[in-house]
């Protein structure tokens, strides 16, 4: 069975906020919920700027689904972490237990009290029946249960974000890194790892003795 | 053409200056390492991989509004989890045990009987405002210790039983309640510690009464005022400290909407679990004390008044106090009122 992973290349990542518009507009999520967001490292300092497409990553050993107290969350058969919004109290601890800032809480009762629990989903939807008006209503649209992938990165212009099958993912992103920049493996060889040792030894030579007279 | 004027140019030295000043020192280690490593190791980012877990850095941005928006990974969570689970393991013993020491003391020792005769003449003990501050604080108490309980411990005691669906009914029942609670609870305890503390100022013979732990065990007569220095323990440690301790993180929980990051709430959810179990631990004792373990202290919290004898029993050296203020004849209306009040109940 397949196992459903993001993957983001920060090397393509341009910042452009697609994935987010995507997710928003393909789901109809809430004001004031963002269940993808951009996150930009260094911004503007030439040549550390680095960019990040950011959502639930469907840990495969979840924090969220520790620490909630109702066990709502449960993992689908394709890797996939998804929450039952009507067992969902809306206390928050996923909110502090998640890495990534995944869940989010729409502020509609008195004094900011947290609504449902809110996050991506994969495109997958929830536990009820598959592209039904609740499901769409609660969790947004399910393109997996449609033989689509996230809308997210099906929608990225620059191929930063990949979504799918964690093998498929994974061979994509491999490729890239042999290919990238025609240096093949000098990209992820030693000079990458240790530093250049001499500019005229090829890098993926076998590794030169510590202290070696360049 | 240009025309430069002296002082406009050095003004724009002084503000490039100023700006790479700004520049230079708002560049984080990580985005310098980056740079210098760019030119030895092309390809490696670790310096700004490294940085992905800082959110205070003003370089790090996203487009989404919201606190923290911009912090790609938090850390704090997996602290949280794992003090979490010890918390919650050592506290379910904790009050698990204390109950059973106090059943234990109960059928070994029993309650504390009165050894004289009742007179019959009451002393009013309680004013019907501190009854009805104590019975707020106490009523809103055992919701919250019990709504909290089931937050904390229902997942491993109560879904087994009546699993998901009726689970998540009790428990989104309890979140709200505790929610809306808490403030009442929190806005009458700040009552009843204005209420009750000067009668808990501690005096020299609190000490006395400590070392024996009030006869407690020998069965000896400890005098003590108005309150005893078990109870006044009670009032500083539980209702003052850990009562304020409960207030003051569970408002932080409470109100999600004051843009407080999550290692504040992490924090606050922290103590306030762990003082909310040694309070309800605490709880349980002043309880036992207060019903079956002292006859006639039930009815001080109930009605107001206690038999004469009781008083010269427990709080002697106030007993003696409202004596000399009031001799007992004059005190008899009261009194009887006190003692008509718990037949009718």
């Amino acid at each position: 069975m397949a196992r459903m992973k993001f993957l983001c290349d920060a090397e393509r990542c341009i910042e452009c906020n697609g994935c987010v518009t995507a997710c928003k507009q393909e789901h109809e999520v809430p004001w004031g919920v963002n269940r993808r967001r951009v996150v930009t490292l260094n911004d503007g300092v030439a040549g550390a700027e680095k960019s990040l497409s950011v959502a639930c990553m469907h840990c495969s050993d979840a924090p969220c689904m520790s620490v909630c107290p109702v066990d709502c969350f449960y993992t689908t058969t394709e890797g996939v972490v998804l929450h039952d919004k009507d067992q969902c109290i809306g206390c928050g601890y996923c909110f502090y237990a998640c890495p990534f800032g995944a869940p989010q809480f729409p502020q509609d009762g008195a004094f900011g009290m947290r609504g449902k629990m809110d996050k991506c989903t994969f495109c997958a939807g929830g536990p009820e029946a598959d592209n039904s008006p609740e499901e769409f209503r609660k969790y947004g649209r399910n393109r997996l249960a449609e033989g689509k992938l996230p809308a997210c990165a099906e929608m990225c212009a620059t191929k930063a974000l990949l979504g799918g099958d964690a093998d498929e993912v994974a061979n994509i992103f491999r490729d890239r890194v042999m290919n990238r920049d025609g240096k093949g493996a000098s990209v992820f060889g030693w000079a990458t790892a240790y530093g250049k040792q001499d500019k005229a030894a090829p890098a993926a030579q076998s590794a030169p003795k510590p202290g070696a007279k360049p | 053409m240009m025309r430069s004027h002296p002082t406009q140019w050095l003004l724009s030295v002084f503000v490039t200056v100023l700006l790479c000043c700004g520049v230079s020192h708002a560049q984080s280690d990580g985005a310098r390492q980056q740079i210098q490593r760019q030119q030895t190791q092309p390809g490696n980012n670790a310096p700004v991989w490294r940085e992905v877990r800082g959110g205070d850095n003003p370089y790090q941005t996203t487009q989404v509004r919201g606190p923290e928006s911009a912090v790609l990974i938090q850390s704090g969570g997996e602290t949280w989890r794992q003090t979490r689970r010890v918390f919650t393991y050592y506290g379910g013993w904790v009050l698990t045990i204390v109950p059973l020491l106090i059943a234990l003391f109960y059928w070994r020792k029993g309650a504390i009987r009165l050894k004289g005769k009742p007179t019959g003449r009451s002393v009013q003990r309680f004013s019907s405002w501190q009854r009805m501050v104590h019975w707020t604080v106490a009523i809103t108490f055992c919701l919250l210790a019990l709504s909290g309980l089931i937050m904390l411990f229902g997942k491993y005691i109560m879904m087994p039983v009546f699993g998901r669906t009726l689970f998540s009914w009790i428990a989104v029942l309890c979140k709200n309640l505790h929610n809306f609670v808490g403030p009442v609870f929190a806005f009458a305890l700040m009552l009843m510690i204005l209420t009750f503390i000067r009668d808990n100022l501690p005096k020299a013979h609190d000490i006395k009464w400590l070392a024996k732990l009030g006869g407690m065990l020998s069965g000896e007569h400890v005098p003590s005022g108005r309150f005893n220095a078990g109870e006044k323990v009670w009032f500083w440690i539980g209702v003052l400290l850990l009562g304020v301790v409960v207030s003051i993180t569970g408002f932080i929980l409470d109100f999600p909407n004051f843009a407080q990051v999550r290692a504040t709430m992490q924090l606050a959810s922290v103590v306030h679990a762990v003082a909310a179990m040694a309070f309800i631990a605490l709880f349980l004792g002043h309880v036992y004390m207060g019903t079956i373990g002292t006859e006639g202290a039930y009815r001080a919290m109930r009605t107001g008044a206690v038999d004469e004898t009781w008083a010269k029993e427990h709080h002697e050296y106030w007993f003696d106090e409202v004596s000399r203020a009031q001799p007992a004849p004059a005190r008899g209306a009261q009194g009887d009122f006190g003692a008509a009040a718990i037949k009718q109940g």
